[in-house]
């Protein structure tokens, strides 16, 4: 009887949040927070703590959810004996995704620049900004060696920064890449040694799944007001600076992640032979709550559901692939390398030619995977690699990057959100796992 | 006879060697007024002779519309010839910062106050006050010929073993620092700091050499530049901007390091930017 009212329950809260989080609710809440943002009225202001608030809420289960899908997701692939032809394919899809989304990342926005170059006006405004922001000295280095600033352990670079030396302190530090890698070495292991001797704990580890799962339920009632509440604060703290001095940028990084985010859903409904609103409606959820809360990882569960439930993607390439898809490959932070050294080589009269732009693409890539670990204005730092490869200065890229970067950072989360859960999607679809492992 | 004629002009000698000797004495007494000057022969005198630069020194001194001269240095030279007792009077034909120690050292002034940096060369000639604002050295430079040099590496790699061509004000403390400090650079000495500016927009230099109070008023002022140029502190390196004072007047220099003990914080990087001289 009791089991009975709790599934009733169960079900009734996923009715009104299915109902809550309609595409149409979803979209209005967005069109407000924008239309409030751009009013730039002062109580915005007092929205922060409610979005942070949300955000605080929707961090509870993010660690403990992938902790128990990773090793469930491993388990799953091992046990069907398709891990091979899973991770073939999603490998296939990714390089591909990539390549795609580097030429794109390019291509559009190097012939948006090559048709609209800065006037003086602009530079004027440009220099004013960095005039304003150079507060403090660029470069600080001493004639003495003996005085320079000492480096960071260099555990904190590279691949040590993927390595969960402590995985409580990765847990207590919310340090979700190296949980994820806990998780996938930690599956392979159970996984052994649940065929050696049969005993196991993933039946528990289902159950944690299951609960994290109601959790971002209930929490998902509040998806329109969480995104009103930071969206409009954020978007309200661009000043029309952004867009006086930083027109030509705002442009072709919008127009080209609007396409790239076009791209997505419309891959996915031909993928899944569905109809493209039907998809755009579904990933609507988990791309507006990237919008809002910039944070990939939040966005994990949700993500999932929407693929598993409403897209009806193959459940073990979703498990496996999406949360350190969203970890660690991030879509966004490529295009926004790419438009930002283009964007400074035209204000510093660098001519890009199409060897230097090949070169970029590749840098852009690489310099993304240095991001991993890092969000907000840290995760610009990479972007120091690309500049200098161009004779570029980062010290006149960051002031001016973060002017933008209240909607920057909300583009990039959408995009790395959207594009990652398009690749399950393709590597889904109808025979693509057969194709793939015959043709690699 | 004989005898007395040989005393006669051995005393004629010693007479006009004594009235030589004598009449030689002021003449030397007027070329080296110094050795003799100190706070009394000042009070004395009733007149503090202050050097300065013949142009302006945004922030620090400057000549304003009426003539007069303005500014926080040329305060502190009245406050001290009042602490004196005495009248402040200003010098201001020197042509560049080492003219203003020349004045000092040769006696044609009693101070310089030019926002002098203390340096070795001119520590062998003059006493230098404790410093009244201590400002890092610092450089302007040109971001694509650095970032184009760097490699790849940070711009800090290159500044610190700089090997291009260095702007520094002639005459300025700048040659010595640029010498000591960028031993591989070429140093190109302009005339003036605006000259030194012009030749780094022309890209005849690709760095200028000066304290981090002047590039950022640079920046702060034509903040276009920003875009092409980029700002540098060297972080262990310090100009200490003090009074010159004669070599001799350790007095003098005594009570100067008290008024500069008690006026401490007048002068900061913060209020020289924002100083409305500094425009």
């Amino acid at each position: 009887m009791n089991a009975a009212v709790g599934l009733h329950t169960d079900n009734s809260l996923k009715a009104l949040s299915r109902s809550i989080n309609q595409p149409a609710i979803t979209l209005a809440a967005v069109v407000l927070a924008l239309v409030l943002g751009a009013l730039r009225l002062p109580f915005l202001q007092h929205l922060r703590p409610v979005g942070d608030f949300y955000i605080a809420l929707l961090q509870i289960c993010v660690l403990p959810f992938l902790l128990a899908t990773i090793p469930l997701a491993v388990r799953s692939a091992m046990a069907s004996g398709s891990a091979p032809g899973v991770i073939r394919s999603l490998l296939f899809w990714v390089l591909v995704t990539l390549l795609a989304v580097a030429a794109m990342s390019t291509i559009i926005p190097s012939l948006f620049f090559n048709y609209s170059a800065p006037n003086e006006q602009m530079l004027s405004h440009i220099g004013a900004l960095l005039g304003r922001s150079a507060d403090t000295i660029d470069v600080e280095f001493a004639i003495d060696p003996r005085h320079a600033t000492q480096n960071k352990e260099a555990s904190d670079f590279g691949i040590f920064a993927l390595i969960p030396t402590n995985i409580f302190a990765s847990l207590s530090s919310n340090d979700s890449v190296r949980v994820l890698v806990f998780a996938a070495i930690f599956g392979i292991g159970m996984a052994l040694t649940e065929r050696a001797s049969g005993q196991s704990i993933f039946d528990a580890l289902q159950h944690i799944q299951a609960v994290c799962t109601m959790i971002f339920d209930w929490f998902s009632l509040l998806v329109p007001i969480g995104i009103v509440a930071l969206v409009a604060p954020q978007v309200a703290r661009l000043g029309p600076d952004a867009f006086t001095a930083l027109t030509l940028f705002a442009y072709a990084f919008l127009t080209t992640g609007v396409l790239l985010l076009l791209a997505a859903p419309l891959l996915c409904a031909f993928a899944l032979h569905a109809s493209p609103a039907c998809v755009f409606g579904a990933l609507l959820k988990p791309v507006m709550l990237g919008a809002s809360t910039r944070n990939s990882a939040i966005c994990v569960p949700l993500a999932l559901e929407t693929l598993k439930n409403d897209l009806n993607v193959k459940k073990e390439l979703c498990d496996l692939y999406v949360p350190i898809g969203i970890a660690t490959i991030r879509f966004g932070t490529i295009l926004y390398f790419v438009i930002a050294t283009l964007f400074l080589g035209i204000l510093m009269g660098r001519h890009f030619g199409v060897v230097d732009l090949v070169l970029l693409a590749i840098f852009s890539v690489g310099a993304s995977f240095a991001t991993l670990r890092v969000s907000g204005l840290s995760a610009l730092a990479p972007l120091a690699i690309v500049l200098r490869r161009f004779g570029l200065s980062y010290e006149v890229a960051v002031p001016l990057m973060i002017i933008i970067d209240p909607l920057a950072d909300m583009v990039r989360t959408m995009l790395n959100v959207a594009i990652n859960c398009m690749i399950p999607t393709l590597a889904g679809r109808r025979g693509s796992i057969a194709t793939t492992e015959s043709s690699v | 006879m004989m005898y007395g004629m040989l005393l006669r002009g051995l005393f004629a000698a010693v007479v006009l060697a004594v009235w030589t000797a004598l009449s030689a004495l002021p003449a030397l007494a007027e070329s080296r007024p110094a050795l003799t000057c100190d706070l009394q022969s000042i009070v004395d005198a009733k007149v503090l002779r202050v050097a300065l630069t013949r142009y302006d020194l945004p922030s620090f001194h400057v000549c304003g519309p009426d003539g007069a001269l303005l500014g926080p240095e040329i305060e502190m030279a009245r406050q001290l010839a009042r602490a004196l007792g005495v009248r402040a009077e200003f010098v201001d034909n020197p042509e560049s910062f080492d003219a203003v120690v020349d004045f000092v050292a040769d006696g044609r002034a009693d101070i310089g106050i030019s926002k002098l940096s203390q340096t070795y060369n001119r520590l062998k000639r003059v006493r230098f006050s404790e410093p009244y604002v201590t400002l890092r050295h610092a450089l302007l430079f040109n971001r694509v010929a650095v970032a184009r040099a760097a490699g790849g590496q940070p711009p800090a790699a290159v500044l610190q073993k700089y090997h291009a061509r260095l702007g520094v004000i002639a005459g300025s403390a700048y040659v010595d620092f640029a010498h000591r400090n960028f031993p591989a650079a070429s140093v190109v000495e302009a005339r003036s700091w605006e000259a030194a500016i012009e030749s780094l927009l022309n890209g005849q230099v690709t760095a200028v050499y000066r304290d981090e109070f002047e590039i950022r008023r640079v920046l702060k002022n034509k903040p276009a530049l920003n875009v092409q140029f980029g700002s540098a502190v060297i972080v262990d390196q310090n100009a200490l901007l003090s009074i010159a004072i004669c070599d001799s007047c350790s007095k003098l220099q005594e009570f100067i390091n008290y008024h500069i003990g008690v006026t401490r914080g007048e002068f900061t990087l913060e209020r020289l930017l924002k100083s409305e001289l500094g425009k």
